[in-house]
């Protein structure tokens, strides 16, 4: 075990511990783990979220019951003790009043020391640091409201599909992990925020007046068994859990993307996780930036 | 409290099949008189509330006798025993001003086998949140003063306010009817309850919009039902009970467990993941 470590030091510059502390207690699964989740992820999750401030959710003693307290914490700021070779950047935060040093991981040792961290989530925006003002991705959060489930957010997401590709943009589709399905428009950065949001409002009206389950307001999300197609995550430094991120529930759920043959009744979101991901042939989001689109509004 | 752990372990009785509530202690754990002005209602008191619903016992692993807990001098890192323990009161970081048992025994409420009830308040005007813990109370010796001033508490709707000392702390108490008994419920002191507007975090809200206040108003209403406490259920008790179970029949549980992950399983991914980074 030694030294294999040893072996292991020359591969990553990452000091790796606690290999063995338990993260998912229900499925035994320890940061070790996790650890070789996000390795074997890499080549897919690296050029999406390729310079993007990033923020992380972090479980220092795993997932637990909600009851014992606060077992997670958000970390936007690169917390004390990152190494200089993780490279930050820094965005003034109004709200605050102070800068904030946001976590940018380009690279394979930057994703295993994030694991190592705990992070199990990591989220990113829809900007990157060239313009963190102008999006590069429209973003639609399809959240379904009990007793409406994935299934149903499954039927929400492909009339989404039909008006999107009859206004001549390519959509992407993951699952978010828990109960809902996001799905992403890459677009060529020359919005802002407030134009893109208004954008995306508008095809959830067009949406909730086709479909008797979908609501496009905020005010209205909370009715049972209503999918709000969300628009206001389109805002700067909003963010999405990014794509093949792990999500804290008991079976240690990914948000993955998927092939929109995929998107279909009976879509569970229990049925992608830490193990059978890694697992699946597809590759369902290659070449997302080749397909830009050239957005019209 | 130590005597009610005595009076808890006596209780070995399982609870009926089929019934909700607590198997009832044998030992009462203390004796004395309600007293309201000059009427004395002889009482004794009985612990009521269990704190988990299923207790396990630490074991030696390799010859299943029970472990006990010892006292360790952090200094010598030896076994040090009870007379030569004292109460140290912090007064700065690592030091200590020390009192003996005598001492502090000294200015100790003296339990005077009364609880005084000074007057009668509405019960829901006390917040639940200053209650610690409820007692019951049984008739000693005669059981006329009990029932009259039970019935008196129920027609009236009135809780007794009051105080009640138990062991060696004075509480705060309210006594009180439950299910056709008289019970005591001691409160906390408020110096032990946080004012939630200290949170700087709570802030100042903001009036909600009518419209969606509207809304959150009639989603209250159409949830509105009567509390009734056997609809939740402990599913973690009944998972362990059922293994229990399984256990006294002599099955063998199998737990799942996932292979470890070791330094090589993450060399490979890793080696694999560089490889194919390399390629692009």
């Amino acid at each position: 075990m030694i030294e294999n470590i040893d072996e292991l030091s020359k591969l990553t510059k990452v000091k790796l511990k606690n290999l063995d502390k338990c993260f998912y207690p229900d499925i035994e699964v320890t940061k070790g783990h996790i650890i070789e989740y996000y390795i074997k992820m890499a080549p897919k999750i690296l050029p999406i979220i390729q310079n993007r401030p990033l923020v992380l959710t972090r479980y220092p003693d795993g997932i637990k019951d909600a009851k014992l307290g606060k077992t997670s914490f958000f970390e936007k700021n690169a917390p004390e003790g990152t190494p200089d070779w993780v490279k930050l950047h820094t965005i003034y935060s109004p709200t605050s009043k102070r800068d904030v040093h946001y976590i940018v991981c380009n690279d394979i040792d930057t994703l295993i020391w994030l694991a190592n961290l705990a992070a199990l989530e990591i989220h990113m925006p829809f900007a990157t640091i060239d313009d963190v003002d102008r999006p590069d991705f429209l973003f639609f959060d399809i959240d379904p409201e009990p007793p409406a489930t994935l299934s149903d957010a499954a039927e929400v997401a492909l009339l989404l599909r039909d008006n999107l590709h009859d206004r001549g943009l390519t959509p992407f589709v993951k699952t978010s992990g828990k109960k809902g399905l996001h799905v992403l428009i890459p677009i060529v950065p020359q919005y802002t925020f407030e134009e893109v949001r208004s954008f995306v409002h508008k095809v959830g009206v067009e949406l909730a007046k086709q479909s008797d389950i979908v609501v496009s307001e905020f005010k209205d999300t909370k009715k049972p068994g209503k999918v709000f197609a969300d628009y206001l995550q389109n805002s700067p430094m909003r963010t999405m859990v990014i794509p093949y991120s792990l999500r804290p529930t008991p079976e240690a759920t990914v948000s993955t993307p998927l092939e929109w043959s995929e998107v279909k009744k009976g879509l569970n979101p229990t049925d992608y996780t830490l193990s059978s991901v890694p697992q699946r042939r597809v590759t369902p989001w290659k070449g997302i930036f080749e397909a830009k689109c050239h957005l019209e509004i | 409290m130590e005597q009610e752990n005595q009076s808890q372990e006596e209780t070995a009785q399982q609870p009926e099949s089929g019934k909700t509530s607590a198997p009832a202690p044998l030992r009462s754990i203390w004796s004395g008189s309600i007293t309201i002005g000059l009427v004395n209602v002889p009482v004794k008191l009985y612990s009521m509330i269990y704190d988990k619903g299923i207790t396990f016992h630490f074991l030696h692993k390799t010859d299943g006798q029970l472990v006990k807990y010892v006292k360790v001098c952090t200094k010598e890192d030896k076994i040090i025993p009870w007379n030569e323990v004292v109460r140290g009161y912090e007064v700065a970081k690592n030091e200590y001003i020390v009192f003996d048992k005598a001492e502090l025994d000294a200015v100790k409420p003296e339990s005077d086998k009364r609880i005084r009830i000074s007057k009668f308040v509405d019960y829901f005007s006390v917040d639940p949140v200053y209650f610690d813990r409820t007692y019951a109370l049984l008739p000693d010796k005669s059981k006329d003063a009990y029932g009259l001033l039970l019935k008196a508490l129920e027609r009236t709707n009135k809780a007794g306010a009051g105080r009640i000392t138990l062991r060696t702390k004075e509480y705060p108490a309210l006594l009180h009817t439950y299910k056709g008994a008289l019970v005591i419920t001691t409160l906390r002191y408020a110096y032990d309850v946080v004012d939630p507007h200290d949170f700087e975090k709570l802030g100042k809200l903001e009036e909600p919009q009518k419209a969606e206040l509207d809304l959150a108003v009639k989603i209250v209403k159409d949830l509105s039902g009567d509390f009734n406490i056997a609809e939740f259920q402990d599913t973690y008790m009944q998972r362990v009970q059922k293994l229990v179970e399984e256990k006294i029949k002599g099955e063998k549980i199998t737990i799942q467990k996932a292979p470890e992950v070791e330094a090589k399983d993450l060399m490979v991914a890793l080696r694999e993941t560089l490889k194919q980074l390399e390629q692009k």
